[in-house]
């Protein structure tokens, strides 16, 4: 024990400590014990092998400082984020609902004014949300749907706040094209998150959401009379060539990295 | 805690062979020497302690694989025993012809056993941890840490660690060929339908080794035969092989015949230093048109069939990718039962796993005066030859699960491969 005791503090020296050094020192003794304890049991009886073994085991430990000082000092950030958000959660409803209220008392307009109230709750929600994202996207590919679905919730709560706020307000005719602008939207930023997470078979993603984006296109801007509902189909028909172009653009690109053997099926040279 | 490893590609693929071999991997040295117990189990432990996969037992739960981490003792890895000399030869085979499932905690089993003044080192291993390539190298290791931890006490903890995945082979490509190489989704698999004429399959069978010595002299003329008609001993032997199964299976002179011979990726690998033991095993399909009017065309025919892999610059790495994609994508259980549907195991296989050094397998200054290394043992109707060579003394061996009958018709093989064997070296 003392030969590792010796080894640690060799491998460490010269690295101020503010108390996270030793906690790591500390782990690692503990680390190193329990693993001399399991090459003891299985039968290892020479000392010195013993510690070599071990210390080749934990051969870089300075390098390892610098991995366990990075994560107590994210784990120190993660701690006081969550400190925050756990005081900051209820004062930033109180805060709202006295704005909320201070506004609606101050000009009247309770029928519009709630929308203070949706909107912070949104923005809340969306907060929340983005921190969560986050998370998942440093987890496991298994989790990454999860964090497609908030990602999705999160446009959608915007285009919804976006709907109320006009309907409110403004009042405008086709209001509703809003929510069917909002899913493009949500087809949008599922493709974008596909592709900065270097999801696997992303192009199918691609190669579904063109013509279903291309449809939802066609009901705006056929509802708005933007384009006659007829040719106005053609938009359609555009989300499926966009499809094809996509799929011939891949092929030659991928084409470029076909090896070809160079050498010939010697049964076919005849 | 539960220590969990990485379930490689290769691990899954040699997990999937379970239908068609035991997976077990054997070698067997033998010494003018008596092994000092307690400096083998000192570097038998370290070598576990750097390599776990060795103590850890395979996890499938459907969904995904892995290795959990298990402890174990130095007494359930080494067997010890004195045997008569008459029941050595018995008892070295019964230890090697072994089954570790892949759920046992220990993943090899280590035996020495004394016999007048002698030792045996067996070692069998399941194939799932690592395969020839990496065998031959913890048994090098293995010999040089007792030789240097018995006589200089230096402490044995000089075993390879690192990545034991697949995608190693592609690590020395440039930036274009690890996308070709990664693009390579073809399919290969051995579709020849003939087989080595065993007996049909039994409860009543058995595993055994058959093994044939091809003397120094023997093999002196293999290496010069094969010079003077431009093939490696590989594709002497390759042909031997070929002639001799002929004459064995009797099939027609006119009939198309596919060994498919195994290949150590590592090729591909400039430095394999930092590599973890593992498997970087894949197979060539050496085929000839037919048998040929005598054993020198088909020698031919060989030739110009393992060339045309050799000057492929990716050779073996074909249908890794598509492998890839089939466990990345699916569940484990349904990935298996996808790639059951496009892959067929290889009917009739051989490996050449090649020199065993015997300076480098010796233990404190004694060379091992006899030995072999051999794959796993094939179920009815897969065969696999495995050939290595100890103090240039070929030792040709094939495990096969059968009956009497079987290891008769194995005999006659040798006899046949010996035969032709000397027809090509003839002259020489």
């Amino acid at each position: 024990m003392e030969k590792i005791i010796d080894y640690i503090e060799d491998s460490l020296a010269g690295i101020p400590d503010d108390g996270t050094l030793y906690r790591y020192k500390r782990k690692i003794l503990n680390e190193m014990d329990e693993r001399a304890d399991e090459i003891t049991h299985a039968g290892l009886k020479d000392e010195q092998v013993l510690a070599d073994l071990l210390c080749d085991e934990y051969g870089d430990l300075k390098a390892g400082f610098r991995k366990f000082a990075e994560e107590e000092r994210l784990k120190k950030r993660a701690r006081s984020r969550r400190k925050a958000i756990l005081i900051g959660t209820p004062l930033y409803v109180l805060l709202l609902t006295a704005i909320y209220l201070g506004v609606s008392f101050l000009i009247g307009h309770w029928a519009q004014t709630w929308l203070i109230m949706v909107g912070g709750i949104f923005l809340l929600i969306l907060f929340l949300s983005g921190i969560g994202v986050k998370k998942l996207c440093g987890m496991r590919r298994l989790f990454h749907p999860i964090a497609r679905i908030l990602v999705a919730i999160d446009v959608m709560l915007v285009a919804v706040f976006v709907f109320l706020f006009c309907l409110m307000l403004f009042d405008p005719p086709h209001i509703w094209v809003v929510i069917i602008a909002g899913v493009i939207a949500l087809l949008i930023a599922d493709a974008i998150f596909a592709a900065v997470t270097h999801q696997k078979l992303a192009i199918i993603n691609y190669l579904l959401y063109v013509p279903a984006g291309a449809a939802l296109l066609y009901v705006i801007l056929g509802g708005v009379h933007a384009v006659p509902w007829s040719p106005g189909w053609m938009i359609v028909l555009l989300g499926v060539l966009a499809d094809i172009l996509i799929v011939v653009g891949v092929m030659i690109n991928n084409s470029r990295y076909i090896y070809k053997q160079e050498v010939e099926d010697v049964w076919n040279e005849g | 805690m539960e220590r969990r490893l990485n379930a490689e590609l290769w691990d899954k693929m040699h997990y999937l062979f379970r239908d068609f071999n035991d997976r077990m991997v054997h070698v067997e040295l033998r010494y003018d020497y008596e092994i000092d117990l307690e400096v083998l189990k000192t570097v038998l432990i370290c070598f576990f302690e750097k390599a776990p996969v060795l103590h850890s037992s395979f996890v499938d739960n459907h969904i995904s694989t892995h290795w959990s981490v298990q402890d174990y003792r130095i007494e359930d890895v080494l067997t010890v025993a004195h045997p008569k000399p008459e029941e050595l030869d018995s008892v070295v085979d019964e230890f090697l012809m072994q089954y570790i499932p892949p759920d046992a905690p220990l993943q090899m089993k280590v035996a020495v056993f004394y016999c007048e003044g002698k030792s045996v080192l067996c070692l069998v291993e399941n194939h799932m941890c690592m395969d020839g390539g990496d065998l031959k190298y913890f048994m090098k290791a293995l010999c040089q840490n007792y030789s240097d931890y018995a006589e200089k006490k230096i402490s044995p903890i000089k075993l390879r660690q690192g990545s034991r995945s697949f995608e190693q082979v592609y690590s020395d490509f440039s930036q274009t060929e690890q996308r070709m190489a990664r693009n390579l989704y073809k399919n290969v698999c051995a579709k020849d339908t003939h087989k080595f004429p065993l007996t049909p399959d039994s409860i009543r069978d058995r595993s055994f080794i058959v093994r044939r010595k091809i003397g120094v002299e023997m093999f002196d003329k293999i290496r010069s035969a094969g010079k003077k008609h431009g093939a490696t001993i590989n594709d002497m032997l390759v042909a031997a092989y070929f002639y001799s199964l002929y004459e064995l299976a009797g099939y027609p002179e006119s009939d198309s015949v596919t060994i498919s011979c195994a290949i150590d990726l590592r090729r591909h690998i400039k430095d394999v230093s930092d590599e973890g033991l593992t498997n970087h095993t894949a197979f060539m399909q050496c085929s000839i048109p037919e048998r040929g009017r005598d054993i020198f065309e088909t020698l031919k025919y060989v030739v110009r069939s393992s060339n045309r892999y050799k000057k492929d610059k990716f050779m073996g790495l074909y249908g890794l990718p598509l492998l890839k994609m089939a466990y990345g994508i699916l569940p484990h259980t349904a990935s298996e039962e996808i790639i059951k549907i496009g892959y067929s195991n290889p009917l009739i296989a051989m490996s050449n796993i090649g020199i065993l050094e015997a300076d480098k397998l010796a233990l404190c200054g004694h060379q091992p005066y006899d030995g072999y290394m051999t794959g796993a043992v094939k179920y009815k109707p897969y065969v696999l030859l495995s050939a290595t060579s100890l103090n240039r003394v070929l030792t040709l061996a094939m495990c096969v699960r059968g009956n009497d009958k079987d290891r008769a018709i194995v005999e006659r093989f040798f006899d046949l491969l010996e035969q032709n064997i000397q027809e090509l070296t003839r002259g020489e």
